[in-house]
């Protein structure tokens, strides 16, 4: 299936209707995160390799994890050229490889965020309906410039979802990213990666999703780790 | 850097560099000379905010004569002895290490498989026997547990013993004073006690038993919860209702093994989980107390043994024949 190019995931939880069983058979309160990656023509060269490198890390280090691993759900989002989701939600359990993306094109960031909130939404409509609960889901949008037209609905959607709590919206600015618009799309503000530290972005938020995973209860407030190591606020 | 800590009568012992466990408030650390004690050092911000409350209640804890079969109890890793910096500043306290895998691993639908690969139900409740019997003295000596969080509970792979972690947030009578338990997950939480400020209410025995009966629940479901309903609320609010979907008048029990695995259990078990999880919600008076879950677990360990019940975690199939245990008057039981 084209849209499952990049990822290779267990064969029976290649069809829409299998990865439902999950959801049955899994109970864990689950985290989603959808990554919303810039794609575009700048990343290619170095910034694509090592942003490759970090999503390699995150899923790696999630799996290790005795309880993340059976509660963080992935999607992830390309903006290159066209907007493509290119992984829906699925257990990071259930990823069992992941190839390298290619970058190209412009940025359609706002496309690509609309298809990461829809997917969201439709998510935890499947989460309510099969009983599982589900923590507060996170949205991951890096980028190295700034959204292509029409990007301003899908970013005040997130920041007014992030405003009520409702999303963890975290803008990631590469080096030459226009940081006041992508801090639009949070009600905090973007924060800069520091040079092309992504191992140590992407460290950071599979140590967050353990530490959510093993907090007690989907409605608790989660201690995360400092941010210090990466950013360069 | 490495760390050195003693304790008020002077005695200074090196401490691991590595924390081996870390949370929020604090790190804990291996002690290499004794390998059987462990220090809890809190996190600087946290004593600088709460340094006194803490200690004080450090201190009572392990000085009052009347909690001291506490101090030895080999199920609870409860707090010892202060210990203190080089320059004499309070961080902390000594405490024995315990050893054993999360229950929140065991009662877990996919992670048990791992640590415990051939679980099956005399063993989850030989475990539960043995975390009800260490509550049972806690609740004897004035403590009540308050935050049920199952990350503290740690289930010995190699025997069924269960150890109680992290008692310095329990809430305790001692020297005098009643220290509160600030801290609980709401879904894990009796409903008259949702949206409280905790550091500022008493847990009670009757709160205990609810957030109790959910800990059984999921420890004898895999990890399902007991208010986990399909297509709308969450736990929390289903416990503010009181609905929990099994039994007659239920419904919106989650699809997969859960009614299953729910079939099998012992009419007399479900009879007391239905209790407290729908009348028990808001009559708090009608919640099942430990005594009786120890008296009816203890009967489903004997029937299990007499091959009464199925014994594994997940059976496959809903269960057909009508319970046994129901017609033990006609039948012959040998003594």
């Amino acid at each position: 299936m084209f849209a499952f190019a990049n990822f290779m995931n267990t064969p029976k939880e290649t069809t829409m209707n299998e990865s439902h069983d999950d959801l049955i058979d899994n109970p864990t309160p689950r985290c989603p995160v959808a990554l919303v990656l810039d794609t575009s023509g700048s990343m290619s060269g170095q910034p694509i390799e090592q942003l490759n490198a970090g999503i390699e890390l995150f899923i790696d280090e999630v799996k290790r994890d005795d309880l993340a691993r059976w509660s963080v759900d992935l999607a992830v989002y390309t903006a290159g050229g066209l907007a493509d989701c290119i992984q829906s939600f699925i257990g990071v359990e259930q990823i069992v490889g992941f190839s390298p993306l290619d970058a190209s094109g412009g940025t359609p960031l706002g496309q690509a965020t609309r298809m990461a909130l829809d997917d969201l939404e439709a998510r935890k409509k499947s989460y309510r309906d099969a009983g599982v609960p589900y923590y507060q889901p996170w949205l991951v949008l890096i980028s190295d410039g700034a959204p292509d037209y029409g990007w301003q609905d899908a970013a005040q959607r997130a920041s007014a979802l992030s405003a009520q709590r409702k999303l963890v919206s975290l803008p990631i600015g590469v080096q030459g990213a226009d940081l006041s618009v992508l801090s639009q799309f949070s009600s905090k503000p973007a924060v800069a990666l520091d040079g092309l530290k992504f191992r140590e972005l992407f460290q950071w938020l599979s140590a967050s999703m353990a530490r959510v995973s093993a907090s007690t209860s989907s409605d608790a407030s989660v201690h995360l780790p400092s941010v210090d190591s990466w950013g360069s606020v | 850097m490495s760390l050195t800590v003693r304790s008020a009568t002077g005695e200074s012992v090196q401490l691991s560099d590595t924390p081996f466990a870390q949370g929020g408030e604090a790190a804990v650390h291996a002690v290499p000379r004794f390998p059987g004690v462990v220090v809890k050092l809190y996190h600087p911000q946290v004593l600088q905010k709460r340094a006194d409350t803490l200690r004080a209640k450090i201190d009572a804890m392990s000085s009052d004569p009347k909690l001291v079969s506490l101090k030895q109890h080999p199920g609870l890793a409860w707090p010892r002895f202060s210990v203190f910096d080089e320059r004499g500043q309070w961080r902390g306290y000594a405490m024995r290490k315990a050893a054993g895998v999360r229950m929140n691993v065991l009662a877990h639908a996919m992670a048990y498989r791992e640590q415990f690969p051939n679980l099956d139900r005399p063993a989850v409740v030989a475990y539960l026997l043995s975390l009800l019997g260490t509550l049972q003295e806690l609740h004897t000596a004035g403590v009540m547990v308050g935050d049920y969080n199952l990350a503290n509970f740690l289930c010995d792979p190699n025997s069924d013993t269960v150890t109680l972690i992290d008692c310095d947030s329990w809430q305790v009578n001692a020297a005098g004073k009643t220290f509160r338990c600030p801290v609980a997950a709401p879904d894990m939480l009796a409903p008259e006690l949702q949206g409280k400020e905790l550091g500022k209410v008493n847990r009670t025995l009757e709160s205990e038993y609810f957030s109790l009966a959910i800990l059984l629940f999921k420890a004898l479901m895999l990890g399902r919860h007991p208010y986990d309903v399909v297509g709308g609320a969450g736990p929390v609010e289903n416990i503010r209702k009181g609905y929990f979907p099994y039994g007659q008048g239920g419904g919106g029990i989650p699809k997969g093994p859960w009614f299953n695995i729910w079939s099998h259990l012992p009419f007399k078990l479900k009879e007391q989980l239905i209790g407290t999880f729908k009348e028990g919600a808001p009559n708090a008076s009608a919640r099942t107390s430990i005594p009786e879950w120890i008296d009816f677990l203890k009967l489903y360990q004997r029937e299990l043994g007499k091959g009464w019940h199925d014994t594994q975690i997940k059976p496959a199939n809903p269960k057909t024949k009508e319970y046994r245990g129901t017609q033990s008057i006609s039948q012959p039981i040998a003594a």
